[in-house]
């Protein structure tokens, strides 16, 4: 898990982005659009960035469609020390 | 016959795109998060391009290397050295399509 987060969150074009996605989950959890408005994003990058937090197992969907709200998954939780120096790195 | 040298500057110009793309990357990560696994990455990119740029040198524009490489290398060489920059190819499209993402 520790290498795909490093991965996810600083070795690729959208990794400064999940990291802002991942912070504002772990203060709550929200739907794609409520991201979007409060992270000043656009939906569809939004979506898309859920999407590969989804498939690396970072975070968990509850419900389903525009609704559907996200938070962070229990394996993303055991290793949230990891998640929070990117976090921290990133300023 | 030059043809496998034609395809091998052929592959190492590609080659220098792929590694410019994952550069870009990398370089901006590195400056946000500067941390050991963004510089690890960057310095890794540096390291590959500089190879690249030294193969295209040798095989385009050295003066000794240049002739040698073209008209005066076996094909079976030419070949096997192209086969080489083949799976360098492949491996910099999976590393772009999981980076560029």
């Amino acid at each position: 898990m520790e290498g795909v987060l490093w991965y996810v969150f600083t070795g690729t074009r959208g990794g400064p982005n999940r990291v802002r996605i991942v912070r504002a989950l772990r203060e709550q959890p929200r739907n794609a659009n409520q991201l979007a408005e409060e992270l000043d994003l656009d939906y569809k990058t939004v979506r898309h960035h859920l999407d590969v937090l989804l498939e690396n197992n970072i975070l968990d969907r509850g419900g389903d469609g525009y609704g559907a709200i996200y938070l962070i998954s229990d394996q993303a939780t055991q290793h949230w020390e990891t998640i929070e120096r990117i976090s921290e790195q990133m300023g | 016959m030059a043809i496998w040298i034609d395809s091998l500057r052929l592959t190492i110009g590609v080659n220098l795109l792929l590694i410019l793309g994952l550069l870009s990357i990398w370089g901006r990560n590195f400056l946000q998060f500067r941390s050991k696994h963004t510089l690890g990455l960057f310095v890794f990119g540096l390291m590959l391009l500089s190879e690249n740029l030294l193969a295209l040198y040798f095989f385009q524009f050295d003066p000794v290397l240049h002739v040698w490489f073209s008209a005066e290398m076996p094909m079976i060489a030419q070949r096997a050295i192209m086969l080489i920059r083949i799976f360098e190819t492949i491996g910099l499209v999976f590393l772009i399509w999981i980076t560029w993402d």
